[in-house]
């Protein structure tokens, strides 16, 4: 193999030329495209986006499905922004209880799973409705929009095209990818994700792994829903209503495996940088915003059947 | 037997008597709720409200039916609203625009659902991928389709007659409901009485062993992903009569209720089992609870927060029912 061809084999490659080419298209096509301005607002749409991606590329870690992700980050949202509105909570506290709720939500989600047995996709459905009820029920579908100023402008503030927004999730990427890479419970996870029986038969806890995932997931819900706070400036009941589509769309564009085992912090990262600069490259078009769901649905349609000719292609040689 | 279960191998009597412990028990839920609701407020069995909840619990029905054909050889259908949905447009579009008459554009709207199931059918068996991720990806495709080219725009001009028939009563009950019964006794018949159903169980209850046993398990899946859009545009057009207009909104909401009705039902997610008598008192229960609280004011807020928890309880449930009939021997076909 030559570099070339190996470059190819990586299964991010094709992402990475896809990202470029845009790169290459938008600034030549639009000149707003390389404006400071511009590439903040970029910035700042991938912050959240990647966040919830992770929640759900380690639930696809273990071979589990989470549909409550976008739920729990509602009810984290306003739970966070609630104490800070009415209750006068300072920052860090109601931060801190919000990572709370998310990780207490994941922990349900992952003992209910392992409990019964029952196929993670219909618990997380169920616990997702949960959510939203107890959302709606205590907001009644109103935000809450008296947050403190410290803590919104940490969501609009930035240092020339960097918003400050950013270093939460890169410094969530970089602990996940040292997690998944260099420590034991870690490659437990993913060992448990790639087959279930060998696992279990050498030995590895594999419901406190499911376990695991879960409440990192929940966790991870609970970082985007506030980030999405800070960015919005107001605690919305509707946050993580549209995460769904996106949540799956990003780890299986970077070729994450729904049978578990497979996933990647890097491939993860890069298809939301695809997924947000097509979104920004609709914008500066003035395109119908209808057009990024179509395409989204399509992108992930042309992601699966590669990664398909990938698989057929390395059985055959 | 009268009973309304279908499955691949057939039962002996134990297994039969835990299966219908399952729709009793539903019943019963379902008779001591409206015996609560009704001693909370009696505005609960009024023509009015009992016609209200006939025409929505119809509807419920077969976007039941909908999930429960596809989960029958173990696949799902994230893509029932989305379907739903470009149906409803269609047929709005051409009698709006076009000035089609109804028939024609009902037609149109139902061949829609089946030709974008179809599509999903082929996706899932060409690509050898897991039918939940494209059909979370065609629920996407489909929906924004359908709003490049539509603009979000409300088709309300369509027939009255459209309206009229959503309004129309048949003593305290919609003729809504009738079609969703015989929708259901025609599916009773295709899982019962035909070859066709016996394949799609059987695919279901073990893909491998059907496919050994010359079952075509790829055209069964591509069948019941086709019957699946169809039965999906067909829940969207009775919406449709119900609101008297073609609106893009529709099927938003379907994901949890197509679960929700076939699974409290006891058909089974990993294939070869349904219950259609299941699936229709699943979608009853759903519809009491969400009138019963409307009716005692509770409030449509609090409306999720129950549904989530009932699929918990029912889950749970099965579950156990499960667990019980493995250790009588009884074992399904999970």
């Amino acid at each position: 193999m030559n570099v070339a061809q190996r470059l190819l084999a990586k299964e991010w490659s094709a992402l990475a030329a896809a990202i470029l080419a845009g790169f290459v298209v938008l600034s030549l096509l639009s000149p707003e495209f390389l404006t400071e301005f511009n590439l903040y607002v970029m910035l700042r749409s991938f912050c959240v986006v990647l966040v919830v991606a992770f929640a759900q590329m380690l639930a696809l870690g273990v071979g589990q499905l989470n549909l409550s992700i976008g739920a729990l980050g509602g009810l984290v949202a306003i739970a966070a922004g609630g104490v800070m509105d009415k209750l006068g909570f300072p920052i860090a506290l109601a931060v801190g209880l919000g990572l709370l709720i998310g990780a207490a939500g994941g922990l349900a989600n992952g003992l209910l799973t392992v409990r019964t047995g029952i196929n993670g996709f219909i618990i997380t459905l169920a616990t997702a409705s949960v959510f939203t009820g107890v959302n709606l029920g205590v907001t009644e579908s109103i935000p809450f929009y008296n947050l403190p100023a410290a803590f919104v402008a940490f969501g609009t503030e930035r240092f020339f095209a960097i918003p400050y927004l950013l270093a939460p999730p890169i410094a969530v990427g970089a602990a996940l990818a040292f997690f998944l890479a260099r420590t034991v419970p870690g490659r437990y996870l993913l060992a448990v994700g790639g087959n279930p029986q060998a696992a279990e038969l050498s030995g590895l806890p594999r419901d406190r792994m499911i376990v695991l995932a879960h409440v990192l997931s929940g966790l991870l819900a609970a970082v985007g829903a506030i980030l999405a706070v800070a960015q919005l400036g107001s605690a919305q009941p509707t946050i993580g209503a549209d995460w769904l589509i996106i949540s799956f769309a990003a780890p299986i564009i970077g070729g994450a495996a729904l049978t578990g085992g497979h996933i990647s912090v890097a491939a993860t990262s890069l298809a939301v940088v695809l997924i947000v600069l097509i979104q920004n490259g609709m914008v500066l078009a003035k395109v119908d915003p209808y057009w990024v769901q179509f395409l989204l649905g399509a992108l992930i349609l042309v992601a699966v059947g590669l990664n398909r000719l990938r698989a057929l292609h390395a059985r055959s040689e | 037997m009268t009973n309304a279960e279908v499955r691949a191998d057939r039962p002996g009597p134990q297994a039969w008597l835990v299966e219908q412990s399952n729709l009793l028990g539903l019943a019963a839920i379902i008779v001591l709720l409206w015996m609560a609701f009704t001693a909370r407020a009696p505005g609960f069995v009024t023509p009015f409200n009992l016609f209200a909840i006939s025409r929505s619990v119809a509807i419920d029905i077969v976007i039941g039916y909908s999930t429960m054909v596809v989960l029958a050889t173990g696949g799902m259908n994230l893509a029932i609203g989305s379907i739903g949905v470009c149906s409803v447009m269609l047929a709005g579009y051409l009698m709006q625009k076009l000035g089609l008459p109804v028939p024609l554009a009902f037609a149109a709207g139902l061949a829609l659902g089946a030709l974008l199931g179809f599509a999903n059918g082929t996706a899932i068996v060409r690509s050898g991928v897991n039918s939940f991720i494209i059909t979370l990806a065609s629920a996407s495709l489909f929906m924004g389709g359908m709003l490049i080219l539509t603009k979000a725009a409300i088709y309300n001009g369509v027939p009255p007659a459209i309206a009229a028939f959503g309004r129309m009563r048949w003593g305290f009950i919609s003729p809504l409901l009738l079609i969703a019964l015989a929708t259901g006794a025609a599916l009773l018949i295709l899982f019962r009485f035909t070859a066709l159903g016996r394949e799609i169980l059987a695919s279901g209850a073990n893909a491998r062993a059907a496919e050994l046993s010359g079952v075509p398990v790829g055209r069964v899946v591509v069948t019941v992903h086709t019957l699946s859009g169809l039965l999906a545009a067909g829940a969207g057009l009775m919406l449709m009569t119900r609101l008297g207009a073609a609106m893009p909104s529709i099927g938003e909401d379907w994901l949890l209720p197509s679960f929700v009705a076939p699974v409290l039902g006891g058909t089974l997610l990993a294939g070869g089992f349904v219950s259609i008598i299941g699936t229709i008192l699943g979608a009853l229960l759903v519809a009491t609870i969400r009138s019963g609280l409307l009716i005692v004011q509770v409030g449509n807020f609090w409306l999720q927060l129950f549904l989530g928890l009932i699929l918990l309880f029912a889950v749970m449930v099965d579950r156990y029912r499960g667990v019980y009939a493995e250790r009588r021997g009884l074992g399904r076909s999970s």
